[in-house]
């Protein structure tokens, strides 16, 4: 048997320690969802189970529906959109082309997500930027309404994720060797065979990567759905946002962040097990 | 090599006294941030430090985050709180603020009476929530003579209010209906009847800011603070006062317990309340004074929402604070389902 140098422990007691506070944290949360709301007061009262009852009105079931909902979208065209854009990253040989590329999909991490959250705002408002483009080209006849809907949250959201998903993909890219589709071009594939047979199974990891990540990220998305949905898109984060730093409801908030914190454990575990096979499938 | 070891104690061991020594000359506020720290610190921090020669030091957060850092915190991170009325019986309900010694704010004798609060809080300034509208986006002739216009067909989809704080629309639904905040069930189905004119609920103030500039949400259940300082940047903004009244608001603070410097922040509420400041106050951000004794400029005391004369601050709309503060989250929990959701 040998003895693990002591060293080691120092390197893990940070991580240990973070761990240790955020399960505490945790307890503290779960502690909360159980116990009495008290009108008027920060206290709380005795042990209930009221707060998960209430759950099942429909406004939060339409709540953890939106939530799942605009998390499967952002993911899904997050993952179109970048997908391209990390392939570019990887493959082109242009120096100034692969920093250029390089920046305009990082540069949006520099920004906070209220910054980015707002500027949408200007983009999207009835006489905002995009609005006012498609009128002028006269592809429409009056604003279209994209403030306050799924589509402007959504569409701010793939803004947000962007960044990080073309990291993601761009690393499982990079993985790949340009080799392999070489030898299916010489073997009579095109450009579009070689892509659909060759790079795109192989980079399935990155893509399983990144989907799950902006899926996660998402769920827990809060400036942006609060701004952009201005109260007419409701999520798990804007409704614990609200009942508990508005209403003070602490216990209520408590129970709709531990619900949030099941599904998404639940949504996360099926995801793994509905990609294991493809995982597979792009491992070499 | 101990005689290092020996000076370096002594270096930090003074270093650290002075500190404590600084800490202990200052007066340390807990406000919020941007435009109401500048105000706090420009109308009343500066001439407190004139007049003691104390600095004033500033702990800004949003309202709901202090308190909730009061009531972790056990021990006073701030000697002086200020924050909004209901939000201020919460302090007190929690026994986080002390019972104020009246006899040391001789200038709180003029306050208006719905200034006075609590034993543990009383008001600063006034303001009112009413309704702010862009009159070159809605329909040519609207007026807003009453709450009840709001509820006009044609204004459909175009109104925005706090989703924070439904306490303001909850008590005029109330109102409109023959009843009032303490009995506002009463006004539930009138509230309802308002849904299809309602296009989205703001965030925060500079979210109502934004989205009146931009024209989004043309008319706007708002502060009038908010509105006039659009109208100062440049924006066609208006406020009406309907004939029920504006619903009325007070900010005020309150003596956080446990503070070492109890005798400062007297102080410090003291000049907050004198004739000069409150002036200054109604000056710089429109804020109602809360004194009967200040003399406010004309021009800005003929403004829609400022409130001169206890004439005009009984006119208002005044929900209790205190049973604000108790039903809140009933209301906002109400309104989200049966409001918000559709």
């Amino acid at each position: 048997m040998t003895r693990r140098p002591a060293f080691v422990l120092w390197f893990v007691l940070p991580s240990a320690l973070t761990a240790i506070g955020l399960t505490i944290a945790m307890l503290t949360v779960l502690q909360y969802s159980v116990r009495a709301y008290v009108p008027g007061s920060l206290d709380v009262g005795g042990f209930t189970l009221d707060n998960f009852q209430d759950l099942l009105k429909s406004l939060y079931a339409q709540a953890f529906f939106n939530t799942v909902s605009l998390s499967f979208k952002t993911a899904l065209f997050g993952l179109l959109l970048s997908y391209p854009l990390a392939y570019a990253l990887v493959r082109t040989r242009t120096g100034w082309l692969k920093s250029s590329i390089l920046i305009i999909a990082i540069t949006p991490l520099f920004l906070g997500e209220v910054v980015r959250t707002y500027s949408w705002i200007i983009v999207l408002g009835s006489s905002g930027f995009l609005n006012s483009l498609l009128l002028a080209m006269g592809v429409i006849d009056t604003p279209l309404q994209l403030m306050f809907t799924q589509t402007g949250v959504v569409l701010a959201l793939v803004h947000v994720t962007m960044p990080i998903m073309v990291l993601m993909l761009a690393t499982g890219l990079s993985h790949i060797d340009p080799a392999y589709e070489k030898a299916a071009t010489s073997l009579g594939a095109g450009p579009i065979r070689a892509f659909l047979t060759v790079t795109l199974p192989l980079s399935l990891p990155g893509i399983v990567a990144s989907l799950t990540t902006a899926f996660a990220w998402t769920f827990s998305a809060f400036a942006t759905p609060q701004l952009i949905g201005g109260g007419k898109v409701s999520t798990i984060a804007t409704l614990v946002y609200q009942l508990g730093f508005s209403s003070l409801n602490f216990p209520f908030a408590a129970a709709l962040s531990v619900a949030g914190l099941v599904l998404t454990i639940l949504l996360l575990t099926a995801l793994k097990r509905m990609t294991r096979s493809l995982n597979t499938v792009g491992g070499h | 090599m101990l005689r290092n070891v020996i000076a370096l104690t002594l270096l930090s061991a003074s270093l650290l006294a002075a500190a404590n020594a600084n800490a202990a000359d200052k007066l340390v506020v807990s406000t919020w941030g941007g435009s109401f720290k500048d105000l706090i610190d420009e109308a009343i921090g500066k001439e407190f430090t004139k007049q003691t020669g104390v600095e004033v030091e500033y702990i800004t957060g949003g309202t709901i985050d202090r308190l909730n850092k009061a009531k972790l915190a056990g021990a006073a991170e701030s000697d002086l709180t200020f924050t909004t009325s209901h939000v201020g019986w919460l302090y007190t309900n929690d026994k986080l603020f002390e019972t104020l010694d009246m006899s040391k704010i001789p200038n709180a004798a003029n306050l208006v009476h719905q200034a006075k609060l609590s034993p543990s809080h009383i008001g600063v300034w006034g303001y009112v929530y009413t309704i702010g509208y862009r009159p070159d986006l809605v329909p040519k002739g609207l007026t807003f003579d009453s709450w009840a216009d709001l509820w006009k067909p044609e204004l459909k989809g175009t109104l925005a209010l706090p989703d924070w704080d439904p306490s303001h629309i909850i008590a005029v639904s109330a109102k409109l209906s023959g009843s009032d905040a303490e009995h506002w069930e009463k006004g539930e189905d009138k509230l309802k009847a308002l849904i299809p004119n309602i296009k989205s609920f703001y965030t925060n103030d500079a979210n109502s800011q934004q989205l009146i500039a931009t024209g989004e949400t043309p008319v706007q259940v708002m502060l009038s603070m908010n509105a006039y300082h659009m109208m100062e940047e440049g924006v066609n903004i208006k406020l009406a006062i309907p004939k029920e009244g504006a619903v009325l608001g007070v900010d005020a603070m309150g003596i956080n317990t446990g503070s070492k410097h109890a005798d400062l922040a007297y102080t410090f509420m003291n000049i907050a309340l004198s004739p000069e400041v409150q002036a200054k106050i109604a000056k710089i951000n429109r804020g109602s004074p809360v004194v009967t004794n200040a003399h406010v400029d004309p021009e800005v005391a003929k403004l829609p929402g400022m409130l001169t004369t206890p004439a005009q601050w009984d006119a208002t709309l005044n929900i209790d604070p205190e049973l604000r503060a108790e039903k809140s989250a009933q209301w906002r929990k109400w309104f989200s389902e049966n409001i918000m959701a559709h």
